[in-house]
């Protein structure tokens, strides 16, 4: 499974972990992991340690996720991005969007 | 006797599957036999000689007829290696099996109308 | 268990009691069964009768089975006709000669039916996964071609939005596939009435039909806005509005915007989500890199929006050049990426700034082997202003209904001046005027520069002088964004007059601010053509129009136009 979902205890913070490279054939996974949520938790941590790779789809994904999130009133994170991923969201300025480390 | 040149188990499954048609398929076989019998018997080219024995073979095992087909499989592969001599004796021999088990095959006739 | 589907199966075998035997089991089995006696009559039952499935003897007069077997394949040609060799060979001995003819398996003598049963099950199977797959193939290459054609239709319509560009101007150069669009990258070059130039490098997220759905409204904007001279600020706005509204949330457009003015020999850059652009200044050799500020297009609600630019000054021959992530992404055999350090490297090894643009192109093509579909590349140079003459513009009304006679005065007044830009509104106002229809551009830039001199000397109280070598360019806007943004006060007055005058008529424009002015008549000692950064503003304006006068103490500037009948 290349989309691993992790909910802490009290059901406010969900972890989305992607494994790999980050694009469209993620499509499916990412999105159920985010709706299939019982709970709408507070804040959403999405963590790329194992990410390989970003393209634009995974941007688009990640603005679907802020979306359903609450859109401005969102709290998401994006974690433990390596060097290349980490190029990719600053070119792109997502930092303004979401709290990026 | 007929144990060792014929497989009954065979024969038994022939009645079964070909049911009335038994009798038609007994008479090709040994109509067959005698032409193919002729052959070996007539000609000396050993090409000839090997495939009209794989073709007897091949029936012959079909038939259950088990020694009739081995002997004429030792023919099909020995063709080009005996001597004339080896040869003639082999068919002889091909020819002896044939006579022995015919008889079984005419009296399968008579069963197959007596049932 | 499925029950078998009967099937036509061909029986090719010369020995009659074995072929009546064989016809037999497979009949019991359900089977409609055609015979043959040899592989010559094989052939010629199969072509007329084109059973499904064959069982052939090896050994056959006439014809024997493996040519039977390779000719029938022949025949039969992508579909599958399974067949089965019957044999007494030894058994590798079969295999391997079975194999070779095109057969796919083989029954031994002598004839066991259960084998015989599974055998044509297995072999059925197989025919019919072949026939599956051949449909499936045959359907998916017909959308394929529905989905080409769409696509040709699409192409068709976005060239003739498109087509009303300025990518053919002398100081272009530029690279792009032309199925780029269908990669989501989009190149637009238009002049606006001033006779400054805008670009724009877009690059949609998404593929085919999504991607340049989004393109041609994005262009209409672009091209709309910038013909009826608004600025890089209000048309980015608009464009992401517009984007914002009509996408899909997870779609968004990065994009480079210029405006080179020559004008003025500024380059004025917003750079959303896009490569790093680079302004090449020719007598340094320095390259400026253009980084992305800002986010894509598309993704901030209009309220989030930031449409700051950043603007660079320029000498004739500089050039401004900018590319696609297909160019940094193209990959070599190896999966290695081109890169942002080759490219560099083509920079710094490049002698001859005409040769840089098919240096780059070369490089690629060498690396790649093919061309990538979505590399986008397009160099922009700045020309003596003399040299660019943009085409004039086409009009869709009669002339009837000219209006001759008539005045209007705006005041713009303090938080108003931040926000909103008078100029394009006031151009179409006297473009409704026929007789100045002729003299649009030079019109637009004199309002231009009296509007702009207005607001950034007077209101603002910026020192033109700042504006004399690159570095104080930069602190010069940037000043102007700190003060704009703080202006709470102040004002700025555009006043038109038409007026007929004999068969023709007169526009005097007169344009003043609330600010301290400035010392007139030195500035009016000065040479009409000198070429500077800073104070150009006044030439141009007594270039343009006539009769150019200040008053009130440089507060007040005067300017007329005439047209003939």
């Amino acid at each position: 499974m290349s989309v691993v979902t992790e909910v802490s205890q009290d059901g406010q913070k969900l972890t989305i972990s992607v494994k790999g490279r980050f694009d469209f054939g993620r499509h499916q996974e990412f999105r159920e992991a985010y709706e299939r949520v019982d709970k709408k938790p507070g804040s959403i941590v999405v963590d790329l340690k194992d990410a390989t790779y970003l393209d634009s789809s995974a941007l688009g994904m990640l603005l679907l996720l802020r979306d359903h999130a609450g859109g401005d009133d969102s709290d998401v994170r994006v974690v433990n991005s390596n060097s290349d991923v980490r190029k990719i969201l600053a070119i792109s300025n997502f930092d303004k969007l979401f709290d990026i480390s | 006797m007929t144990d060792t040149h014929i497989d009954r188990e065979a024969l038994s499954v022939l009645r079964e599957v070909m049911e009335e048609g038994y009798p038609e398929l007994l008479d090709t076989f040994l109509a067959d036999s005698e032409i193919r019998l002729a052959e070996l018997q007539k000609t000396a080219d050993t090409k000839a000689l090997s495939e009209v024995a794989h073709s007897f073979k091949g029936s012959a095992s079909n038939m259950g007829a088990v020694r009739l087909a081995e002997l004429c499989r030792e023919l099909e592969s020995g063709a080009k290696d005996k001597s004339p001599e080896e040869i003639v004796k082999l068919v002889a021999e091909i020819s002896v099996e044939f006579a022995e088990v015919r008889p079984v095959y005419e009296n399968e006739k008579h069963h197959a109308h007596m049932h | 268990m499925q029950a078998q589907e009967p099937l036509t199966i061909l029986i090719a075998e010369d020995s009659a009691a074995d072929r009546l035997l064989l016809s037999t089991i497979v009949r019991r089995q359900g089977h409609e069964v055609l015979t043959a006696t040899n592989g010559a009559e094989a052939l010629e039952v199969f072509r007329r009768q084109a059973p499904h499935l064959v069982l052939m003897d090896a050994m056959m007069p006439v014809m024997d089975g493996f040519e039977a077997a390779r000719q029938i394949k022949a025949l039969a040609g992508e579909t599958l006709v399974p067949i089965i060799f019957l044999t007494s060979l030894t058994e590798s001995e079969a295999l391997a000669r079975c194999l070779e003819a095109g057969g796919d398996d083989f029954l031994a003598k002598p004839y066991n039916q259960v084998i015989l049963a599974a055998k044509i099950k297995a072999m059925d199977r197989l025919r019919r996964l072949q026939a599956t797959v051949l449909q499936q193939r045959d359907l998916i290459a017909k959308h394929h071609d529905y989905l080409l054609n769409e696509q040709r239709v699409a192409k068709a319509v976005f060239d003739k939005v498109a087509h009303s560009g300025c990518l053919s101007a002398p100081n272009i150069r530029y690279l792009q596939s032309p199925y780029a669009l269908f990669n989501g990258d989009l190149l637009l070059a238009a002049y606006t009435p001033a006779g400054d130039m805008h670009v724009l490098l877009g690059d949609f997220t998404g593929h085919g039909l999504p991607a340049a759905v989004g393109a041609m409204p994005l262009a209409e904007v672009f091209y709309g806005m910038t013909a009826k001279g608004y600025g890089l600020a209000e048309t980015l706005r608009e464009m992401n509005a517009k984007l914002k509204r009509i996408l899909p949330v997870d779609m968004f457009c990065c994009a480079t915007m210029l405006c080179l003015s020559f004008q003025r020999r500024t380059v004025e850059v917003w750079n959303g989500g896009m490569p790093d652009g680079y302004l090449h200044r020719i007598a340094t050799g320095e390259r400026v890199p253009l980084p992305a500020r800002h986010l894509p297009l598309g993704v901030l609600n209009p309220q989030a929006f930031d449409d700051r630019t950043e603007v660079q000054a320029m000498t004739v021959g500089d050039r401004v050049f900018l590319l696609s992530d297909g160019v940094i992404d193209t990959t070599d055999a190896d999966d290695r990426l081109f890169g942002v350090e080759r490219l560099q490297q083509l920079f710094a090894a490049n002698h001859e700034p005409d040769n840089l643009f098919a240096e780059i192109a070369q490089a690629l093509h060498a690396f790649r082997g093919e061309p990538r579909d979505d590399v986008s590349m397009v160099e922009v140079s700045l020309l003596e202003a003399a040299h660019v003459v943009p085409p004039a513009p086409v009009y869709s009304d009669s002339g009837q209904s000219s209006p001759l006679d008539w005045s209007v005065s705006f005041e713009f007044r303090g938080a108003t001046l931040k926000r909103f830009n008078p100029l394009p509104y006031l151009l179409q106002l006297l473009l409704e005027v026929h007789g100045l229809r002729t003299q649009g551009g030079a019109i637009y830039s004199v309002l231009a520069e009296l509007y702009s001199n207005a607001l950034e000397h007077g209101v603002l109280g910026l020192d033109s002088s700042l504006k004399r070598d690159a570095a104080g360019f930069a602190r010069y806007y940037e000043m102007r964004n700190e003060r704009l943004e703080a202006l709470q006060d102040g004002y700025v007055r555009v006043h038109l007059q038409i007026k007929p005058q004999g068969a023709g008529g007169c526009l005097v424009i007169r344009v003043e601010d609330s600010g301290k002015g400035f010392d007139v008549a030195r500035v009016m000692e000065r040479p009409l053509d000198g070429v500077r950064l800073s104070g150009r503003g006044v030439s141009l304006i007594r270039q343009l129009g006539h009769n150019a006068s200040w008053s009130d103490e440089g507060r007040s500037a005067c300017v007329e136009f005439f047209w003939e009948g």
